[in-house]
């Protein structure tokens, strides 16, 4: 990796808050930030579980009344 | 920050996927087994969403739920957590286009409350669902992040004893 390419990198986990960097010299020192990955992918995970969790219960509200419409079709057609 | 995290495929079970797009949005994707004209009145008529909106292992009794979903219109979730008071969730529709899009507002938590924005599109027989929450401030969502954590604690101690009463009250 170039070291631009690395100071890419470093700045965006610096933004997130993920790490903090100080600069002594010519040398900058990273270490981790506020916020640690764990908790944000814990974050996440919740979230999506409560989401998946919904949409789980909204597939068969959907597939129950797709079902009913395409018998009530038939039913009509006879 | 851009982390994304994706839930096991299933052999049948749609993945739902959740990615954190900014400081201040969050993008929930889900594919529905079923038509966007279906999907969207699951989302839009009171009887519907009431069915799928609040699912058992959340710990929560839905007391009532109005949906006036037009533009201006309102909506008013009212539920039992397990404490004192019951708690509710209301905003305002800001868009609605039928079968394709829907948007509302957050305004239990005052300022701090999110944009909800739905699109749907349909491919072949089945919906892409797309629901992108997006906060006022990285702060804003960083504190719902918490507050919700912290209220499925604190559920989770009561989860039991509601499950029992929620098997009774199903009466299977």
């Amino acid at each position: 990796m170039t070291l631009t390419g690395m100071k890419k990198h470093v700045g965006v986990l610096e933004q997130a808050g993920l790490v903090t960097t100080k600069k002594i010299g010519r040398v900058r020192t990273c270490q981790l930030g506020p916020r640690r990955l764990e908790e944000e992918t814990m974050w996440l995970e919740r979230y999506r579980q409560r989401w998946d969790e919904r949409f789980d219960e909204l597939d068969k509200v959907v597939e129950e009344l797709t079902r009913k419409e395409k018998s009530d079709e038939r039913k009509n057609r006879k | 920050m851009n982390a994304r995290i994706e839930s096991e495929p299933g052999p049948v079970k749609n993945r739902t996927t959740v990615e954190r797009k900014s400081d201040r949005e969050v993008v929930v994707t889900r594919t529905i087994n079923g038509p966007a004209r279906i999907v969207f009145e699951a989302f839009t008529k009171a009887e519907l969403l009431k069915r799928w909106w609040v699912p058992k292992s959340m710990g929560m009794t839905l007391l009532s739920c109005e949906v006036d979903a037009r533009v201006g219109g309102k909506y008013r979730l009212v539920f039992d957590h397990g404490g004192p008071e019951p708690a509710a969730f209301f905003g305002t529709y800001v868009e609605v286009q039928p079968y394709s899009r829907l948007a509302w507002t957050n305004e239990e938590g005052g300022e701090g409350g999110a944009v909800t924005t739905v699109t749907f599109e349909e491919k072949g027989g089945k919906t892409l669902v797309v629901l992108r929450e997006s906060y006022p401030s990285k702060e804003a969502l960083d504190a719902a992040g918490t507050g919700a954590a912290d209220a499925m604690v604190e559920t989770f101690d009561q989860l039991d004893e509601l499950l029992v009463a929620l098997g009774e009250s199903s009466g299977q």
